[in-house]
């Protein structure tokens, strides 16, 4: 096994430099939940380990302006607890709250998880519906990426080789939206998602549909949201004949992987449902529906 | 390390292997400091057992789905095949060796777990001991929910599970009772 060097930078421009003379050569360590299974597995070699826990200010969670702010080491469990992001961002909670079990969201972070780009995860989905942003800090400063851009592929994202996550940012939707994460595991309940849906709706005044948002992930290389799809709901009233016309728009939208988890044939099948129920568990959850709402069960 | 690349200011900023192939970890175990040499991608897992002689923490799946390797640290329950030693410093560990010395008395949840015969080859029985130690530390009047969810990690391979459930809700509703005892006073 090869013998990194280990760096502990207290800031984040010495570990931008440090990086960046590893040239690519160097991997940065959040939480360590999933860098310390590539090595043990020795699929990575990397020349150098770049900490940033003695970097102060990233374990913080914030909110201003309509915005909340999460920095990079921030931890699953963190997020999943926070009562503030209970009550503005419920359904990054839930996204978070599923992740792997009680252990790993001790350890896993807010940006490991986006900057490994692991597509068989939970909260890139939720991330992408709420139109989040990375803070991203390299030699020449800070930049911002929007989820769409950050994960560009199979585990590959848009940062250079001397770049760091520092945080994420995640705009606060209109409190009368209601949300829904839903994971759909194919084997135990603790498994990674063979599909993952996070929708978002808002309602108009006469009960039609203002805004809907769907990111379907785990089922692709990157998560994914059709905004023609999206903008095709809005006016109409989300009934059961239009959850399902949205899920089958979403399920033959997109071109599902093949993995342990799932067939692409299959997957395509559990996108119809699970998009379907996720919009309808969204509309059901807008503020003033749960009465207008007769069953209140997801199906 | 490449000849290429400078050192940092600080000393403190950077460990490179001796020719032990080895870096320096300072963190304390069951309420003793200790100055470890750990190869720099050694789990904390491997350490405690192979180092430490602390056999409670096991080596299940490998991928940290099993919980038989849980280990406390500052009381949160982490999974110890998960965690690389090297980036342990000031770590404030608790393995199931660290509950008791031995020959003191068993904590409450040990306690439990022995009233309900909550194991069969008990493999899997310190990680569920400390999920359920590092629960009540954060929550000490856990509901149902909160105890599935700080097993959700865990597996016994036995199918001990209603015992464990049925021990590990004894505590929990023994506290309850207790708490809402005190709470009428």
């Amino acid at each position: 096994m090869s013998t990194p060097a280990l760096y502990f930078p207290d800031t984040l421009a010495d570990a931008a430099d440090i990086l960046d003379a590893y040239d690519g050569t160097a991997k940065v360590v959040a939480g360590g939940t999933a860098l310390t299974l590539l090595l043990q597995q020795r699929l990575v070699a990397p020349q150098a380990l770049v900490s940033l826990r003695d970097v102060p200010g990233l374990r913080d969670v914030t909110y201003a302006d309509g915005v909340m702010r999460f920095g990079a080491l921030v931890s699953h469990s963190d997020v999943a607890r926070h009562p503030e992001v209970h009550r503005r961002l419920p359904l990054l909670a839930e996204s978070f709250a599923v992740v792997g079990n009680a252990q790993v969201r001790a350890a896993a972070t807010v940006g490991g998880v986006l900057a490994e780009a692991d597509y068989a995860s939970d909260p890139p989905a939720a991330l992408l519906a709420l139109d989040a942003e990375a803070i991203v800090h390299g030699p020449e400063g800070d930049r911002r990426i929007g989820m769409r851009d950050l994960v560009i592929g199979f585990y590959q994202t848009a940062l250079s080789p001397s770049e760091i996550l520092r945080e994420t940012v995640v705009p606060v939707p209109p409190a009368a939206a209601g949300s829904a994460y839903l994971k759909y595991t194919a084997r135990s309940r603790e498994d990674r998602p063979c599909v993952g849906a996070a929708a978002l709706v808002r309602l108009a005044g006469d009960g039609t549909c203002a805004e809907l948002r769907l990111a379907v992930g785990a089922a692709t290389d990157v998560p994914v949201r059709l905004p023609e799809v999206e903008r095709s709901a809005i006016g109409r009233g989300l009934d059961e004949s239009v959850l399902a016309e949205l899920g089958d728009a979403y399920a033959d939208g997109i071109e599902p992987l093949v993995d342990v988890r799932g067939s692409a044939w299959y997957r395509r099948e559990m996108v119809r449902v699970w998009a379907r129920r996720a919009i309808g568990l969204a509309r059901e959850r807008c503020a003033g529906e749960q009465s207008a709402m007769g069953n209140g069960s997801a199906q | 390390m490449s000849d290429a690349v400078e050192e940092p200011d600080g000393a403190d900023q950077v460990k490179l292997a001796g020719e032990d192939g080895c870096v320096t970890v300072r963190l304390e175990v069951n309420g003793r400091p200790r100055v470890l040499r750990v190869r720099p991608t050694e789990t904390l897992l491997d350490v405690l057992r192979e180092q430490l002689g602390l056999v409670g923490a096991r080596s299940g799946c490998g991928v940290g789905m099993c919980g038989a390797c849980t280990v406390l640290d500052h009381r949160v329950a982490i999974s110890g095949c998960l965690t690389m030693a090297a980036l342990c410093d000031g770590a404030r560990i608790v393995t199931v060796e660290g509950l008791s010395d031995g020959n003191g008395p068993l904590t409450g949840v040990q306690e439990a777990f022995v009233r309900h015969r909550a194991f069969q080859c008990s493999y899997c029985t310190s990680g569920f001991v400390l999920a359920l130690e590092a629960l009540l530390s954060r929550d000490p009047r856990p509901g149902e929910d909160a105890v599935r969810e700080a097993f959700s990690g865990h597996l016994c391979r036995c199918g001990s599970y209603s015992r464990i459930m049925a021990a590990a809700l004894d505590i929990a509703n023994g506290r309850r009772a207790a708490g809402s005892m005190a709470e009428e006073r």
